[in-house]
């Protein structure tokens, strides 16, 4: 079996192959992260400290992409997923907007660390104004593991970003051949291959070894289609979450006010977070209700609107926290901030 | 909530039967009538949840005869139940469709009138999991949010729907995913692309596949019986004898699957089939991911059934034999569809 798919991929890159002015260009924007990582040896598969490889060492690897479409390569950050925020992701979300202008440009391939790739493909989502595709990658294992999934995965970002279906579905996130949406993916293992998902919704297709699939296309907005505007943003609103279990204090709420945080994501909320959370309202911070649960949405019940708290649809905290911060550099307004929260 | 009134959208109740249509003689029969039990009249809807007076106008039709053993539309039934709910989706009068079916073939007729109803309007079907007359019943508030969705706007264009247990599903993807309990309906590999929760309808995708207002089946353009079409299960040491007396029996297409497992004597048969010009389908069956285009397939003339589950791929291929035999364009049709 593993030999006629094999096949069937070759068959179906051969006839593109063509002299490599003609082809279209696939923009790689590197990150870091596990898929840029290496190891001591082979397998170390979940420890890999020993420096990264770069994005043409990516397209290297792989000589099957660059006979579907000219490959350019540029380096944004080189870091775990962990340290990425505003500081990568505003300049990211330009440059990615500035090279998908280029008429030559089919679309975008974007490597990061799999812990908040899915915070970055959100916000990305949210900002970049295209309708040509984007495709935000990882992979589980180090480039130096075996079985690593790191090259299948560029290759199945490059054939994705080269499918006429996949154009206007916004950002996607592809693992194991498994395409998401970005407002829906999330991660929901620590190391596992089959580690993406979108709880509920499910994936918009699949990059199988014979055809790219997409069965799916998102409703809510994003990219094409977004009202906010990054022209003269230099930085965002502070945003943090506040995780709600059994005798949690008020303390982090309080902490965060007094900082100066200008929303809070509650993922849950416990009773020590009531009074907390009117002090906070009254102090012109916006609460937004969430969940930590996983799936589905925070219901809007007549008490949480009638106190102008705002609930986050099915949207992750970590989501939420993205959609917060963008919504916060046009309106301060619950009902307008709700609106945003049931559109994105 | 807004009150009862004339500005509701008009949502009409079609009932084709099953458990959510039947009372029982107790309500902790809850997989079947055990001691016993009969169907109601749709008005036993209205009756005993007013609530739905709340979300739409609701009318009703009594199309039971339509139903089949299992309860749901009897598949001989299948063209005159879409051609009664066609007319209705193409009266201005009404904005919304639903109809009530039993769980089991429920997830087959939805896409058998997911290509041919050419409608934009929203066509709901529904189930229940457990009698209408149930403890615990999921049939009251199944029905309650197939309403809300059938009468809300951005419910339209996007094909036939499936709604229970609070999820709105696509109909080529909706499978019945257990025989018994709550969570009935899932898309297996895929997801819902809706929810009906508590406080509001709201959508998360759309299927992108072609169907109702984007179909080319047309429903008056098919023959009163539509083309046999046999389901084959591969087997690795099966010989070929039920292939070959499907053939005997009339067969214009097979629907094979697990292609990957073929017996030698089903392969030989299949051959003999394929020279006869029996077009022949191949499903995966692992219930999750595609049969894929590779090689051995496509060398043998098979078409791949892509991710379509055997029963759904033959009603696909018995209306693509209803128009064409080349094997081309039945490939793009299980492409598009």
């Amino acid at each position: 079996m593993l030999r006629i798919q094999a096949g069937a991929l070759a068959a179906l890159l051969l006839p593109a192959a063509a002299p490599a002015q003609e082809l279209p260009v696939v923009k790689l924007f590197t990150t870091g992260g596990t898929i840029q990582s290496l190891g001591k040896d082979r397998l170390k598969l979940a420890e890999y400290r020993e420096g990264r490889i770069d994005g043409e060492t990516i397209v290297e690897a792989v000589p099957e992409a660059s006979r579907l479409a000219r490959i350019e390569v540029q380096a944004i950050s080189a870091v775990s997923s962990v340290r990425m925020g505003a500081e990568q992701g505003l300049p990211l979300a330009r440059q990615l907007a500035e090279e998908l202008a280029r008429p030559e440009v089919a679309g975008a391939i974007v490597t990061h660390g799999t812990t908040t790739l899915e915070e970055t493909a959100y916000f990305l989502h949210l900002t970049v104004r295209t309708t040509k595709p984007v495709v935000v990658i990882g992979s589980m294992r180090p480039w130096t593991a075996v079985s690593r999934d790191g090259p299948l995965n560029f290759l199945g970002a490059v054939r994705t970003v080269l499918t006429p279906d996949a154009a206007g579905k916004g950002v996607l996130v592809l693992l194991n051949d498994t395409i998401h949406s970005a407002r829906f993916v999330t991660k929901r293992h620590t190391y596992h291959i089959e580690t993406f998902v979108s709880p509920d919704v499910g994936p918009l297709g699949f990059a199988d070894a014979d055809r790219v699939v997409l069965y799916r296309s998102p409703v809510t907005r994003h990219t094409g289609d977004t009202e906010f505007d990054l022209d003269g943003i230099e930085e965002l609103p502070q945003v943090d979450i506040v995780y709600g279990y059994q005798e949690a204090s008020r303390a982090p709420i309080d902490a965060l006010v007094k900082e100066g945080a200008k929303g809070i994501i509650l993922a849950d909320s416990a009773p020590a977070h009531g009074n907390a959370v009117l002090e906070a309202l009254a102090a012109g911070v916006v609460v937004v209700r969430g969940s930590r649960k996983g799936a589905g949405r925070v219901v809007l019940s007549d008490r949480t609107a009638a106190r102008s708290e705002i609930t986050a649809d099915n949207l992750h905290p970590q989501k939420a926290r993205i959609l917060l911060r963008l919504a916060l550099t046009r309106t301060t307004d619950a009902r307008e901030l709700q609106r945003i929260f049931n559109e994105y | 909530m807004p009150p009862p009134g004339i500005d509701l959208p008009h949502v009409v109740l079609v009932s084709v039967g099953g458990e959510i249509a039947t009372n029982c003689d107790t309500p902790l029969d809850l997989a079947d009538c055990a001691s016993g039990g009969e169907t109601f009249a749709p008005a036993t809807w209205t009756r005993d949840l007013p609530d739905l007076g709340l979300v739409a106008r609701i009318g009703t039709e009594d199309l039971r005869a339509f139903s089949g053993a299992d309860g749901g539309a009897a598949p001989e039934h299948w063209q005159a139940l879409a051609g009664r709910l066609q007319q209705l989706a193409g009266d201005p009068e009404v904005d919304g469709v639903v109809v009530t079916h039993g769980a089991d073939g429920l997830a087959d007729t939805a896409f058998f009138l997911n290509l041919v109803l050419p409608t934009r309007k929203p066509v709901v079907l529904v189930a229940a999991q457990r009698p209408w007359s149930a403890v615990s019943g999921d049939g009251p508030l199944n029905l309650y949010d197939a309403v809300r969705v059938a009468a809300h706007p951005a419910a339209g264009g996007k094909g036939v729907l499936v709604v229970a247990n609070q999820e709105v599903h696509a109909a080529r993807d909706a499978r019945r995913t257990s025989a018994y309990r709550m969570d009935g309906f899932g898309s297996v590999d895929l997801g819902l692309i809706g929810v009906a929760d508590p406080d509001v309808v709201r959508f998360f995708t759309e299927p992108t596949r072609r169907h109702t207002h984007r179909s080319e089946f047309e429903l008056a353009a098919l023959p009163e019986s539509l083309p046999a079409v046999e389901i084959v299960a591969a087997v690795p040491d099966a010989p070929g004898r039920l292939i070959e007396a499907a053939l005997a029996a009339g067969a214009k297409g097979l629907v094979v699957d697990g292609a990957a497992g073929l017996s030698a004597g089903q392969l030989a048969a299949l051959r003999r089939a394929r020279e006869q010009g029996i077009v022949v389908v191949a499903t995966s069956a692992t219930r999750g991911g595609r049969a894929p285009e590779v090689t051995a397939l496509r060398e043998s003339g098979v078409i791949p059934g892509d991710n379509l589950t055997p029963t759904k791929a033959r009603t696909l291929l018995r209306l693509a034999l209803a128009k064409t035999t080349d094997p081309t364009e039945i490939r793009r049709f299980f492409r598009e569809y």
